[in-house]
C-alpha cells in the first residue's frame, strides 16, 4: 500500500510500548471501577460516559 | 460539465497525496479522486462513515459529481464540498481552537476505526473552521483499517497538535506561532528539549513525549517495512490516552493580555461605548456585504453587532487570549457566524510551504466586501509606526467595497500613552492627513464625531 507519510519505525515501536503500558493501567483502573462499584452498589461506570 | 479543462487551476497545496488532488473550477473547489483510492472512497460511503460524520458535522459534507474535468487517466470521481467561507492555518489559531481541532480528529479517528477504516494522516491542515466549529476537511484521510498495524499517523498527529498544546500548556506562550516554522509540527526531541522538568512526572506527557523521542532517537530508519502486532483494542486505548491528555490542557484566559480588558478600563467610558455603538448600528445598517473583516476585534464586542445580520464575519486581532476567549465565547453562544482567528495587521501569515504555494499569505485570503477596524489606526501608526500613506494602502488591499474605520487623534488619551516614551512619530497624524491619505482609495461617503471624544468614525467607500 502507497503510504505517503513515513511513520517511521520508531513510531511503531513507541506505540507498542505506550499501549503495553496503557493496557496494564486500564485493566488496574478496570478492577478498581469493579471494586468501587461493589461498595457503591448501581452507580454508573464512568466508562460509560463515553459519547461515541 | 464543470468547465473546459484549460480553465481549471489545480491548487498548489495540493500535491502530497496521490489518492486525488483539489482543483478550481467556475470559482469552486472540486476535489478530484483517483483510481488507486477507489476502494476506500467506497467503503468511506457504503461503511456508513461518511453518514455518521457529517451527521454530527464532524466531516465537510459533499456530492459527486460525475464529470472527468481534467481528463485524467487516473480519475475515478469528482466531489464538490460544501464550500468553506474561509481558510486559516493552525498558526492563526488560538489556543482552544487548535486543542479542539485535535479533539475533533481524535474523535473522528475513533468513529471511523469503529466502521473499519483509519486516518491515514494526522496534520492540522485538515481541519477547518466552519459555522463556529472545527470540521475535519479531507475526504480522502479515511483508509480500510488493519488491525494488526498500529496508527500510522500517531506520529504526525503528536507533532501537530499534542506537542504545540503541551508547549503552550506548560509555559503559557503562544506556541502556536512556532507552527509557521514548523509546518509539519514541532518534532518530539524539540518538544523533549522545550518542556519544562516537572512535565516529565506527568505519565502521559513522559509516554507520548519523552519516551517517543529517545525511541525515536535511538531507532534508525531502515527500508524494512515496520513488523508489530497491534490489536483495535490497543489502538482505542491509545486514542483514549491522547484524548485524556489533551482534555486538561488550559491556558490562563483570566490572565491580563494586552487588550482582554480594554473595554473595562475606566478611560474609555460606559458612554463612549454606547455612542460609538449607536454610530456603528447607523453605518452598517445599509450595507448588505457578503464577507466581512473586523480587523483589532478585540473581544468581538463589534464582531457580534456584524454578527447579528446573518453576514458572515472573520475577526481578528494579533492578541490570542483575546481571540481565544472571543472563540470560547462563540462556541457556547448561539452567534455561529463569526470565526476568530490570531493575526497581526503589521505582520501577517506569509505565503509558506512548497513553491510559496502550499499555505497562502493572509493578503491573498483576507479580502473582504466590508472592512471594519475600530480603535486600531493609531496602534497601526504610533506603536508600529507605519506611515498613514501605507496604512491606507493596506486597508485598500483588503477592502472591496465599505470600510468602516475610527480615526484616534493625537490628543486622544490612548494615543498620549503611546507616544509617551517616543522621542517622535510620523507626522502628521491628524483627520486631514487621514482624510487625504485614504482618499487615494476611498471616498467617504459618512463621517461621525463620537460625542464626548475627538474619535472619529468614518464609512468610506472605495473608489
Amino acid at each position: 500500500m502507497l503510504l505517503y507519510i513515513d511513520p517511521g519505525s520508531g513510531s511503531y515501536l513507541v506505540q507498542m510500548i505506550i499501549a503495553g503500558v496503557l493496557a496494564g493501567l486500564f485493566y488496574f483502573k478496570n478492577l478498581w471501577l469493579k471494586v468501587k462499584s461493589f461498595f457503591t452498589k448501581g452507580k454508573k461506570d464512568e466508562a460509560a460516559e463515553n459519547e461515541d | 460539465m464543470i468547465n473546459e479543462p484549460t480553465a481549471i487551476q489545480h491548487h498548489p497545496a495540493s500535491f502530497k497525496d496521490p489518492s486525488g488532488f483539489i482543483f478550481k473550477a467556475n470559482g469552486k473547489f472540486y476535489r478530484q479522486i483517483n483510481r488507486s483510492y477507489a476502494e476506500n472512497y467506497d467503503l468511506l460511503m457504503s461503511s456508513g462513515l461518511y453518514k455518521v460524520l457529517t451527521e454530527k458535522k464532524l466531516l465537510i459534507p459533499h456530492t459527486e459529481v460525475i464529470d472527468n474535468a481534467n481528463q485524467s487517466p487516473d480519475w475515478y470521481k469528482t466531489i464538490l464540498p460544501e464550500q468553506l467561507p474561509f481558510i486559516s492555518y493552525p498558526y492563526e489559531w488560538s489556543f482552544d481552537e487548535l486543542k479542539d481541532a485535535a479533539m475533533v480528529t481524535l474523535r473522528v479517528l475513533k468513529i471511523a476505526v469503529k466502521h473499519g477504516m483509519v486516518l491515514k494522516d494526522g496534520t492540522s491542515f485538515n481541519i477547518q473552521f466552519y459555522e463556529g466549529r472545527p470540521v475535519f476537511i479531507d475526504t480522502l484521510s479515511f483508509e480500510e483499517y488493519d488491525e494488526t498495524k498500529p496508527w500510522i499517523a500517531y506520529r504526525q498527529f503528536c507533532e501537530c497538535f499534542l506537542f504545540p498544546l503541551l508547549i503552550e500548556h506548560y509555559h503559557k506562550i503562544d506556541a502556536q506561532k512556532l507552527l509557521s516554522v514548523y509546518l509539519e509540527g514541532i518534532p518530539a526531541s524539540t518538544t523533549a528539549k522545550l518542556l519544562p522538568f516537572k512535565s516529565r512526572f506527568k505519565l502521559s506527557t513522559w509516554l507520548h513525549v519523552y519516551l517517543q523521542a529517545s525511541v525515536s532517537a535511538k531507532n534508525k530508519p531502515t527500508s524494512k517495512p515496520a513488523t508489530a502486532s497491534f490489536s483495535k483494542t490497543k489502538l482505542l486505548n491509545l486514542i483514549q490516552s491522547l484524548q485524556n491528555a489533551i482534555k486538561p490542557l488550559r491556558v490562563e484566559t483570566s490572565l491580563q493580555s494586552t487588550w482582554n480588558n480594554y473595554y473595562d478600563e475606566t478611560i474609555l467610558s460606559k458612554n463612549y461605548l454606547d455612542e460609538k455603538e449607536k454610530i456603528f448600528r447607523d453605518f452598517i445598517s445599509n450595507i448588505n456585504d457578503g464577507r466581512t473583516m473586523d480587523v483589532g476585534c478585540n473581544d468581538g464586542y463589534f464582531s457580534k453587532i456584524l454578527a447579528e445580520k446573518n453576514r458572515n464575519i472573520i475577526a481578528v486581532d494579533f492578541d490570542s487570549q483575546c481571540v481565544n476567549k472571543l472563540y470560547l465565547d462563540i462556541k457556547s453562544g448561539t452567534t455561529k457566524n463569526i470565526l476568530p482567528f490570531c493575526i497581526d495587521l503589521t505582520n501577517p501569515s506569509p505565503a509558506l510551504g512548497f513553491n510559496h504555494l502550499e499555505r497562502q499569505s493572509f493578503a491573498e485570503r483576507a479580502k473582504s466586501d466590508t472592512v471594519t477596524a475600530l480603535a486600531l489606526i493609531h496602534h497601526i501608526v504610533l506603536s508600529k509606526n507605519v506611515p498613514l500613506a501605507d496604512v491606507a494602502r493596506m486597508f485598500a488591499e483588503l477592502t472591496i467595497n465599505h470600510l468602516i474605520i475610527e480615526f484616534v487623534p493625537i490628543t486622544d488619551e490612548k494615543s498620549k500613552q503611546l507616544i509617551a516614551n517616543k522621542a517622535t512619530y510620523h507626522k502628521p497624524y491628524s483627520p486631514e492627513a487621514f482624510e487625504k491619505n485614504f482618499s487615494s482609495y476611498f471616498e467617504t461617503e459618512r463621517k461621525a464625531i463620537i460625542p464626548g471624544t475627538e474619535r472619529i468614525l468614518y464609512r468610506l467607500k472605495k473608489r
